[in-house]
């Protein structure tokens, strides 16, 4: 398993999901403070999952996702969006740009990493 | 592993995360409040960061499970929506209610903090909710037409790059000091990824050079651009700073163990030194020199790790000023006064403890000089003074020292009154004019205070006796300047840092200490026959005028040894400099300050004990507190006298 890509403007949240996620996530993870960020990290080697939260500076997790749709080999890359609850028109939104599984936070860190191994379990 | 245990392994982040937002908030409601009073359009940008930072207060306060925070950050954002989305503009009253969101918000966390319950919400939820934005959207003034791109900039990142720092936060920091950026959009090129900027500046030769040697590709801008509105972002949201993924956290008491660690190192580098005399006569003078050599070479080291610890624990002092444009607009409000506050020096850097100390006391004499000392409009005019008083808060650094300014240009402090006062307290005061010394320590006396009523600014937490412990508690000075009718200055020095100093070591009879450098004025010779005795006290002819002299001989019970002269150190300034003589004054070392934590050996004077690396504990003086001792008895003694 290559590393995990978590994207998130709160670095608390950045910690909370890597630590929900050491178990199962194999191959590390890389951080990315801003949709930029994390088409940079993508740039930079490769990844087996993203974990992407939506309202972000500079550019909208949305965007992040439709990018990543759009590039040859990473568009088959498994993405879970973690946005915060009470945003009811992103779920339609998120799933119609392509996201894996969506959430919302708060999460537990059960729910999450039972989430990452039913995808990472996926042939 | 349960929620709460996950949760709690997370709370310091939190609350770190908590206070760079709230800091953050407080500074983009100042600019809120800036385009509340012009009634204009509130700026997008202020407004986009804001939502951005209530969004992740939301976020992270509902991952702790602090449901109160979680819900005032939601209704935040909520009533920032309008204005984000509808161009409303932001009310007087629509202001008030979000500064008292932002209030009970912080509230909340600190009694999370303190682990008390959460204040009650509901509340200032109701204002939010009756002040939310409703009006007719604000004709926006006519946006200057963004500049036509010049440039077209591409920027393929690559770990080699990133090895010499060249990453999309770098290369867009470094556009935006150049220039304009209009555009940032990542493209796919075959199968690798590369950021496209548009970007509008001038740029000469030498700079794109260098630009292409750092992987950039620097092209004049096609004509017209491809207007591709889906994949583009507005210019506006360029303007975001650099997310905070370079900065990394670190508990204060981490930092604190680093330094006593360094501290020990100091010690046992002492102890090699001592312990290198005594074979220096057994080796070869050129091994000698070689030796001799590395332990001045790891000296310095050692204090560049020292400094470098040093500057990790220091924030900007911007961060207790940042609060001040509230307290002030709080107080103004009903009151007939109106405030021009100065900030100057808020780049000024202050250790992070020290700033958390200095907090209520800056706060305290901001209040007071707001309710107190500056007069209403109508007054001031009376008085021929401009309508609007000035209130200046300055910070600045020298040496080791920082020094806080809190001035006022209103009526100055009433010495008539204060005497008038602190006779009723039973203190024995001389008539005045009081030297300012005096006046301070007047002002300062536990339970003093010349107003009987109780105003808005009463009963806040702390009064000037507070004020005055917590700058002695943290080994700083006050010191105070007032002017009838032109205003009044208070001045606080506070030093840097408090665990390893600087000292001159100094020696009475058969004993050591050592004396920290920072608070000696200066280092004088005395004339044993030139001192004269005023009661039971010395003094000194000194640049014309006299000093008191204090011969630490006496306070310790040391018999000096005899000789021609003594060595002093001068500490305090004006009528309260004092000279504090000693035998012989041996050099200047590195200290470690180890506090005295036993109630039993807390002795006035002495501000802690040190090891200067020969084993033996070596106390450290605290002369300014043995200088203000002194000072308090010979006034008294001179008051006496007169």
């Amino acid at each position: 398993m290559h590393r995990t890509l978590v994207v998130d403007d709160s670095p608390t949240m950045r910690r909370m999901v890597m630590a929900s996620l050491r178990e199962v996530c194999s191959g590390g993870f890389a951080e990315a403070a801003s949709g930029l960020e994390a088409c940079e990290q993508l740039a930079l080697g490769p990844v087996s999952l993203m974990v992407l939260d939506l309202n972000m500076p500079d550019m909208h997790g949305l965007e992040v996702l439709a990018f990543v749709r759009r590039h040859p080999t990473l568009k088959t890359l498994p993405v879970i969006v973690l946005t915060t609850r009470g945003d009811a028109e992103s779920r339609t939104a998120a799933l119609g740009a392509g996201a894996s599984v969506y959430m919302t936070k708060p999460f537990t860190p059960q729910a999450l990493a039972a989430q990452v191994r039913e995808l990472v379990a996926q042939p | 592993m349960s929620d709460e245990t996950f949760a709690a392994g997370f709370m310091d982040d939190y609350f770190a995360e908590c206070d760079e937002h709230l800091a953050a908030i407080r500074r983009l409601l100042l600019e809120l409040g800036g385009a509340a009073a012009s009634a204009g359009p509130a700026p997008r940008a202020a407004v986009d960061e804001l939502f951005r930072s209530f969004h992740s207060l939301k976020g992270i306060s509902g991952m702790v499970g602090l449901r109160e925070a979680e819900a005032l950050a939601h209704h935040l954002e909520s009533f920032l929506r309008p204005l984000r989305d509808g161009g409303r503009a932001l009310t007087d009253e629509g202001l008030d209610a979000l500064v008292a969101g932002v209030d009970a918000l912080e509230h909340v966390i600190a009694s999370r903090r303190d682990q008390r319950a959460a204040p009650p919400i509901d509340a200032v939820v109701a204002r939010l909710e009756r002040a939310s934005p409703t009006a007719a959207p604000v004709e926006a003034p006519a946006a200057s037409a963004p500049p036509a791109p010049q440039w077209r900039i591409t920027f393929a990142p690559s770990p080699a790059l990133l090895a010499r720092g060249v990453n999309v936060d770098t290369v867009r920091a470094r556009l935006r000091d150049a220039g304009v950026i209009l555009d940032a959009a990542p493209q796919i090129h075959g199968g690798s990824i590369a950021f496209e900027f548009a970007f509008a500046g001038a740029l000469d030769e030498p700079t794109i050079a260098l630009w292409r040697e750092d992987g950039l590709r620097v092209e004049a801008a096609p004509e017209p651009l491809a207007a591709d509105a889906a994949s583009t972002l507005p210019a506006a949201e360029m303007a975001t700073p650099v997310g905070p993924s370079h900065v990394v956290r670190v508990d204060l008491t981490r930092l604190d163990d680093l330094m006593r660690m360094i501290g020990e190192l100091v010690i046992t580098r002492a102890r090699l030194d001592a312990s290198l005399g005594r074979v220096e006569g057994h080796v070869p003078a050129a091994e000698w020199r070689a030796v001799q050599e590395n332990t001045q070479v790891m000296e310095r080291q050692l204090r560049d790790l020292r400094e470098g610890v040093m500057r990790v624990r220091l924030v900007p002092v911007g961060e207790i000023l940042r609060r001040v444009p509230f307290v002030v607009r709080d107080l103004t409000r009903d009151s007939g006064t109106r405030v021009r506050l100065e900030l100057r020096g808020q780049d000024t850097e202050i250790d992070k403890f020290l700033i958390e100390r200095m907090m209520d006391p800056v706060l305290h004499l901001v209040r007071n000089a707001v309710s107190h000392a500056l007069e209403t409009v109508d007054e001031r005019v009376a008085a021929g003074k401009p309508p609007e008083g000035t209130l200046t808060l300055a910070a600045s650094s020298i040496g080791d020292t920082v020094v806080l300014e809190i001035a006022d240009d209103g009526r100055g402090i009433d010495e008539a009154a204060v005497v008038a006062r602190a006779r009723a307290m039973g203190l024995e005061v001389p008539d005045p004019p009081l030297d300012r010394g005096r006046l301070l320590e007047l002002i300062c006396a536990p339970g003093f205070s010349t107003r009987t009523d109780t105003d808005r600014a009463s009963g806040r937490g702390v009064g000037m006796a507070v004020v005055k412990t917590t700058v002695e508690d943290l080994n700083g000075r006050m010191s105070l300047e007032t002017t009838a009718g032109e205003g009044t200055r208070f001045v606080i020095e506070l030093p840097l840092t408090l665990a390893i100093t600087d000292a001159l070591i100094a020696q009475v009879g058969d004993r050591t200490f050592a004396v920290p450098q920072a608070v000696v004025r200066e280092v004088i010779e005395l004339d044993p026959a030139a001192l004269r005795r005023l009661e039971r006290h010395e003094v000194a002819p000194f640049r014309g005028g006299t000093l008191p002299v204090l011969r630490l001989g006496e306070v310790f019970s040391v018999t000096p040894r005899p000789g021609r002269a003594l060595h002093a150190f001068v500490v305090g300034a004006g009528a309260d400099a004092i000279a504090v003589a000693v035998d012989r004054i041996v050099g200047q070392r590195e200290i470690v300050v180890r506090s005295l934590d036993d109630a039993l050996i807390q002795v006035p004077g002495v501000a802690g004990a040190t090891d200067l690396g020969d084993g033996r504990a070596v106390l450290i003086l605290d002369l300014p507190a043995l200088a203000r001792h002194r000072a308090a008895s010979l006034r008294r003694s001179m008051e006496a006298a007169s």
